[in-house]
């Protein structure tokens, strides 16, 4: 492999933005107080739902490409939420379940929907799996299911980026999903639009888990 | 002293390597890896990435978190090796190459009986402080503040929507490289 030379000036194939402002040049934590308008999010959305609905053979092929849809985003957030952390010159990063799933629950939370989850529980019967609630998810907000579409839910996208979390931080899941639960408890009313993210950890990440939990601690 | 910087994927697929020497103490930049030295350095940086999976989780009693600097995790004959990991499970390896004299290896006639010993590299080093060690404070703190600002540099490769995060998609950008290379020289 050829090592270019780094003072040689970059020439061929980059394009430079006509400002001469690369990506590199910019600030991570302009953004960061930043928000977004709701009504372009909504939009927005409504075309990344009709685009993942074409030629779709069912709901469930559906929600899969919403969470493709928002899986690399899980990713970038990842590093990126971890590198605005208090003092970015300790970076820190989780190294157990239990503070990954609290930092999606704060930190992811309060960054895509300016507040935090409304609740988290792990599994009574699967100990590797967990739950994390949202009363009314906000990417939902303006969508109203078609009667032939009851099982669908929308959060999948956001399920996406709990995914990206997950497997970014070295956390394998066998996939997250999202699950309306607002009217099957016989308590309609109160948060209609209640979603259950489902979070099921890899064997091997409970495994490690225990081990390290284990390991002369 | 000659460095190589390597960024391995999670799945331990090269994205990007640069090659530097010192900037400080009246060096000139340019790497001093003999032809050997340097076609071991690929396996040297590999099989640093068993250690760094060993400590990566951070000890049992951690609080859930560990520091993504993992500071120095392992030497091969004259060679170092410090490790930084993000967030999203990317390896960012420098390899430290000090110059002989800095590892006390060219004084007396024992000295190339030394070479390449670790017994006898670690010996010289307790020596003097003027030896090389990498776990000096100073040293530490400068290989950290490289690689904060790679981080900050890898950080904006990702977020580029055209960047392909954690599917080896290999940084070409010489902006990236020259900013690599800025911060090499200005801490190492």
């Amino acid at each position: 492999m050829s090592t270019p030379n780094p003072n040689q000036p970059p020439t061929s194939g980059l394009r430079y933005p006509s400002n001469k402002k690369t990506i590199y040049d910019r600030n991570l934590n302009r953004s960061k107080n930043a928000e977004l308008s709701r009504a372009a999010f909504a939009y927005l959305f409504v075309e990344m739902i009709s685009y993942a609905q074409r030629n779709v053979r069912d709901i469930s092929s559906l929600e899969k490409r919403l969470n493709t849809q928002g899986y690399p985003l899980g990713l970038r957030l990842l590093d990126l939420l971890l590198s605005r952390s208090s003092n970015p010159l300790a970076s820190i990063r989780p190294t157990r379940i239990h503070t990954l799933i609290q930092w999606v629950a704060q930190t992811l939370w309060r960054h895509l929907f300016g507040r935090p989850a409304d609740a988290l529980e792990r599994g009574t019967t699967d100990p590797s799996q967990y739950m994390l609630y949202d009363n009314d998810p906000m990417v939902n907000q303006y969508i109203s299911l078609p009667k032939e579409m009851r099982g669908l839910n929308c959060a999948a996208f956001v399920a996406g980026i709990i995914e990206g979390v997950c497997d970014g931080a070295g956390f394998p899941t066998e996939g997250v999903t999202a699950h309306s639960v607002g009217e099957e408890e016989g308590k309609a009313g109160m948060w209609p639009g209640k979603t259950v993210f489902l979070i099921k950890f890899k064997g091997e990440v409970l495994e490690r888990e225990e081990i390290l939990g284990r390991g002369g601690g | 002293m000659s460095y190589t910087f390597t960024i391995l994927s999670p799945t331990d697929t090269p994205l990007f390597t640069h090659d530097f020497g010192t900037s400080r103490s009246g060096g000139d930049g340019i790497p001093r890896f003999t032809s050997t030295e340097r076609s071991l350095i690929p396996f040297i940086l590999h099989s640093a990435l068993d250690i760094v999976e060993e400590v990566q989780w951070g000890p049992s009693t951690s609080a859930g978190s560990a520091p993504m600097y993992l500071k120095h995790i392992d030497k091969y004959q004259n060679n170092f090796i410090s490790c930084w990991i993000t967030g999203g499970n990317v390896r960012f390896l420098l390899l430290t190459r000090p110059r002989d004299e800095a590892l006390g290896l060219t004084g007396g006639g024992g000295g190339s009986g030394q070479k390449g010993s670790l017994a006898g590299g670690r010996a010289g080093m307790a020596g003097s402080g003027l030896l090389y060690s990498p776990t000096n404070p100073a040293t530490e703190e400068a290989v950290k503040n490289f690689f904060v600002d790679v981080y900050e540099s890898w950080l904006k490769t990702i977020m580029n929507p055209f960047f392909n995060v954690g599917n080896g998609d290999v940084v070409k950008s010489p902006v990236f490289r020259a900013r690599v290379a800025a911060a090499a020289k200005k801490y190492l």
